[in-house]
């Protein structure tokens, strides 16, 4: 199954990997900018339980990893976000993105790159996961060896779900 | 014969002169932060502060010592003389101006303490010793220039972050998030060394400044700090270097 877009994409890269308010905050605007059909959050994991050492199976106390709000829907954010990629309609979002991020981002630099950013094709991966039939919405946007699902986010803050069966 | 004078490095840069001093055992290094011997041993976490140190063999004193010209020569450092078991730091050092870094922590350790075992990585590094010996030179190793609260941090496992991009606040990415910078700018160490939570948040001070940063550092940085090639002769010492393994191995023997 081929499943490649034709659908532009960026990529915003921050300077300094943001914590969930920030990123909160951040998603807040972005959302709101009509003609994104998918995005994607890139960052390091940060695990439930600590994963190696004598601590290993403890409970990993953390600020960085909880529950932020977008546009009325709840996501569980398990990593540092270091880049956020978009799908969008047509080239002239990126300008508005661009602009969002020139105003939000003041005490540190952030680049908005254009090009291929998400996964294209269907892995081995994928077909073991998904089958032929997959959703071409979903490949390239959730690891598929995780168990959580994408979230599906309402531009108009109404809350569809929080998570789309597969 | 003159005495020789040691080296230590090559090297012009700020960088070099810096390796340079943390080196040098005669070079005192500057106390920036002060901690306290019971902060030490929570945040290696090895023992319950107050506890005795456990041992792995009855003190020296007391055990039949062959006889032995070097045990005669070599005088065992305090922890080997109580005959205490051998416990580990491992610290992780950003690549953005951090005050030091694996390698150089290493050298500096060989030349200024005893009874060592470091092991080197890319972005950490852990050394091994007696454990009395471990907190008196973890004082060392955090009091002084070669810390910085943000770019520097203890960490016995779960080490990734030392090449990453700075979390917004400035400080090192952890996943564990052992250490945080608080809203009166000073960082608290709330999980020891392995990530286990504290019962009580440990002050290692204030992150130090760009500008201090970058005139101690000890890592070459092309983007932030000072970058290698600015530096003919340290340029000159590894292409040397490469040149003498690549044309003779092990045996670099000018023709």
């Amino acid at each position: 199954m081929n499943t490649i877009t034709t659908y532009p994409q960026c990529r915003i890269v921050p300077m300094r990997l943001l914590g969930p308010d920030t990123t909160q905050r951040l998603l807040d605007r972005i959302v709101k900018v009509p003609g994104i059909r998918r995005m994607l959050l890139n960052g390091q994991n940060i695990p439930a339980v600590v994963p190696y050492g004598p601590a290993r199976g403890a409970k990993n106390e953390t600020r960085l990893r909880k529950t932020i709000e977008i546009a009325g829907n709840s996501v569980d954010l398990h990593v540092q976000v270091g880049t956020i990629t978009l799908e969008i309609e047509d080239k002239t979002v990126i300008e508005q993105i661009r602009a969002i991020c020139d105003e939000f981002f003041v005490d540190f630099p952030c680049s908005v790159q254009e090009g291929r950013f998400m996964k294209s094709q269907p892995s081995l991966v994928d077909y073991a996961k998904y089958g032929p039939e997959a959703d071409p919405s979903v490949i390239g946007l959730v690891d598929p060896k995780r168990k959580e699902k994408p979230s599906l986010i309402h531009p108009l803050g109404d809350r569809v779900c929080g998570g789309c069966e597969l | 014969m003159t005495a020789r004078s040691p080296q230590y490095g090559p090297g012009t840069s700020v960088v070099a002169i810096n390796r340079r001093k943390q080196m040098d055992p005669t070079h005192k290094l500057t106390t920036m932060r002060n901690i306290t011997d019971e902060d030490i041993v929570l945040l290696l976490g090895h023992r319950a502060p107050g506890a005795s140190f456990k041992t792995m063999h009855p003190p020296i004193t007391e055990q039949q010592e062959p006889s032995c010209p070097m045990r005669h020569l070599v005088k065992p450092t305090e922890g080997a003389k109580h005959g205490d078991r051998v416990r580990y730091v491992q610290f992780a050092d950003s690549m953005f101006n951090a005050p030091c870094q694996p390698y150089q922590r290493t050298y500096t350790e060989m030349y200024r303490f005893r009874g060592i075992d470091p092991g080197t990585l890319s972005g950490r590094q852990i050394v091994e010793c007696r454990e009395r010996d471990l907190e008196q030179y973890c004082r060392l190793l955090i009091e002084t220039e070669m810390f910085d609260p943000a770019l520097v941090s203890l960490r016995g496992a779960t080490v990734h972050g030392h090449s990453l991009r700075l979390s917004e606040d400035g400080m090192q990415f952890d996943a564990l998030q052992r250490c945080m910078l608080g809203k009166d700018g000073m960082v608290r160490y709330v999980k020891d060394q392995i990530g286990l939570p504290l019962n009580r948040m440990v002050e290692v001070g204030k992150p130090l400044d760009q500008k201090w940063l970058k005139e101690h550092s000890t890592i070459f940085h092309c983007l932030v700090g000072t970058a290698l090639r600015d530096d003919a002769e340290y340029v000159e010492y590894l292409q040397r270097i490469h040149t003498l393994r690549t044309r003779y191995g092990f045996m670099p023997r000018e023709a």
